[in-house]
């Protein structure tokens, strides 16, 4: 279970780095969420577990309802994204089941996975609602990495990092890019 | 006095100056009184006890309440004495922004709720627009607050001794990207307002920020205390030169600010990466001047550089005496710390660091120059700025002691 949450994590932050329209940033940012919800039950409990899916499904309904009227999944010249995407994928894959030991592989490839292609999502040239979506998400991976400890982090970060996905979501998106 | 109202009293404050910013007046008086119970709350709170309420365990350390002080104080000198064409009650909002901000990264308890302020501030300040794009307003941020988490994740994880080697580099590089150090430096506008530019990261945020990284550091790899330290020595080594040569050579007399501060944060993080007594002494004196003077220096220069009318008063002499570090100003007592620090470790360190303080007259010259003629309030400004410096290099004990030092 924990494996295929960790597996749609990482689908879902391939998605938003290999997408422009609402519509797929929208279902990344949700499949994110839902990933990480089933992590954090699995680890610090139900109220970890709502609060990632409140705030985070917060962030896919706001993106839902704002930005380009389309999927855009892979635009033309999408190649290097798809490379990105794997080159991240593997080397956490591998970083967090053969260099790192102990339980816990799942949650460390997903949160290794997030943070690795959000912040590439915002370090490359991207359009705001995209930069925000990857922010959002980005802040519930922050929480997620907390759990990679022996000892819980306890509910409070989640609670925290899912405020902070909200509030990066309330942001307008017109008039951000002044550029 | 616990420290979540630290946190609350500034944000309420600039939250209320928000609204209110169509009477400039009442959102000046809001945020101003709620302002002053923010620093009164951060002087109330004793260093060290900690708060659970949140179920975060917040907890002001000596040197953060100190530097918080410090960064309240130094709002509060220029919103009082700012330049006619700036607004203050724009001043206050961002700045009690700023302050709510660092209270929260000065009060956490873990290093994710670190991360998650620095993200939020950063959205924060991008949102306020600017004419550089979003994705590079907040490049620095970001890779900061991934690198930090990667550290985080290293540190935490069950493996190889190495991985805590990775932890100790990913901290000092999300160090770096969040101040905007070398090798992560923030793309500046010189045209831009302070507010949205990269300056409030290297030079108000900055010092409690890193503060609170290296205390968290110090409990996530204990036993690489000495790589971490050594790489600091080493970007601080690095910066001191790179800052100061640029400083002195860039034409824009707004970037070679920019890269002052960058100067004086690579001998602030030599002073921590030394790690003994002396080390952390002069860095805090240090972050003291940049906040107290040198930032509110800049603010009072902006004018002057706009309208490039350079003077060579003996106001502008006095101020260049104190950016360089010279007798009796707090960068003078601050050097003298750090190379006896350095002495203590390996001396040859600190000819290396001797070395690069005769780098810091050239730009410190020009930087006093860049101020203008100050007048009216720039000028009553300029001459606290000076004074208090002083005060801070002839009795620096007070303000160690402050810090816990």
């Amino acid at each position: 279970m924990s494996a295929a949450a960790a597996f749609i994590v990482w689908l879902g932050a391939a998605l938003l780095v290999l997408s422009e329209g609402r519509r797929a940033l929208a279902l990344g940012m949700a499949l994110i969420t839902v990933g990480f919800a089933v992590l954090a039950l699995a680890g610090v409990g139900a109220l970890a577990a709502s609060a990632i899916l409140v705030g985070g499904g917060f962030a896919a309904g706001r993106r839902f309802r704002s930005g380009p009227d389309a999927w855009g999944v892979m635009p033309s010249g999408s190649t290097a994204r798809v490379v990105l995407a794997a080159a991240v994928g593997l080397p956490a894959l591998w970083i967090s089941t053969s260099v790192m030991t102990g339980p816990g592989a799942p949650l460390r490839f997903a949160a290794l996975s997030v943070l690795g292609l959000m912040t590439a999502r915002v370090l490359t040239p991207s359009e705001p609602p995209a930069v925000l979506t990857a922010l959002a998400a980005l802040a519930l991976s922050v929480a997620a990495a907390a759990g990679v400890a022996g000892t819980s982090p306890g509910p409070a970060v989640y609670v925290l990092a899912a405020i902070a996905a909200v509030g990066i979501s309330l942001i307008p998106v017109r008039e951000l890019d002044g550029a | 006095m616990e420290p979540e109202l630290a946190v609350g009293l500034p944000a309420v404050g600039s939250v209320c100056a928000a609204f209110l910013r169509a009477r400039p007046r009442a959102a000046l008086l809001a945020a101003g009184v709620f302002g002053l119970l923010g620093v009164a709350a951060v002087i109330l709170t004793s260093p060290g006890a900690t708060s659970d309420q949140l179920g975060l365990g917040l907890s002001l350390s000596p040197e953060s309440r100190a530097l918080l002080i410090a960064s309240g104080a130094a709002m509060a000198l220029t919103v009082v004495l700012a330049p006619l064409a700036v607004e203050r009650a724009t001043l206050l909002t961002w700045g009690l922004a700023g302050l709510a901000g660092m209270a929260a990264i000065a009060a956490a308890g873990s290093l994710e709720l670190v991360i998650l302020v620095v993200l939020v501030l950063a959205v924060l300040q991008a949102a306020a627009g600017s004419s550089r794009s979003l994705a590079t307003r907040l490049r620095g941020p970001v890779l900061a607050a991934a690198l930090l988490s990667l550290a985080a994740v290293c540190a935490r994880a069950e493996g190889p001794q190495y991985l805590q080697r990775f932890a100790a580099v990913a901290l000092v590089a999300g160090l770096s990207a969040a101040l905007g150090t070398l090798p992560y430096m923030h793309d500046f506008d010189p045209d831009e307002r302070t507010s949205t530019s990269p300056i409030p990261w290297i030079a108000f945020i900055g010092p409690v920020l890193a503060l609170a990284v290296l205390a968290r550091a110090r409990e996530l790899i204990p036993s690489e205390g000495g790589v971490l330290g050594a790489m600091m020595i080493g970007l601080g080594l690095l910066n001191m030169v790179w800052g100061c040569v640029a400083s002195w050579r860039t034409e824009n007399g707004a970037a070679a600010w920019h890269y002052s501060f960058i100067a004086d944060w690579g001998l602030v993080l030599c002073g921590l990466g030394l790690a003994i007594a002396d080390g952390q002494s002069a860095a805090i004196l240090l972050l003291y001047g940049i906040v107290l003077s040198r930032l509110p220096l800049y603010l009072w220069s902006r004018q002057s550089l706009r309208e490039k009318r350079p003077n060579d008063r003996p106001i502008n002499l006095l101020a260049a005496a104190m950016l360089a570090g010279a007798a009796p100003f707090a960068g003078f007592a601050a050097r003298v710390l750090l190379l006896r620090g350095a002495t203590q470790l390996y001396w040859p360190l600190a000819l290396a660091i001797g070395l690069a303080l005769l780098l810091w007259l050239p730009p410190s010259l020009r930087l006093g120059r860049s101020l203008g003629l100050p007048r009216g309030r720039q000028a009553w400004g300029v001459g606290i700025a000076l004074a208090i410096n002083v005060v801070i290099g002839l009795y620096p004990q007070p303000f160690l002691a402050l810090a816990g030092l």
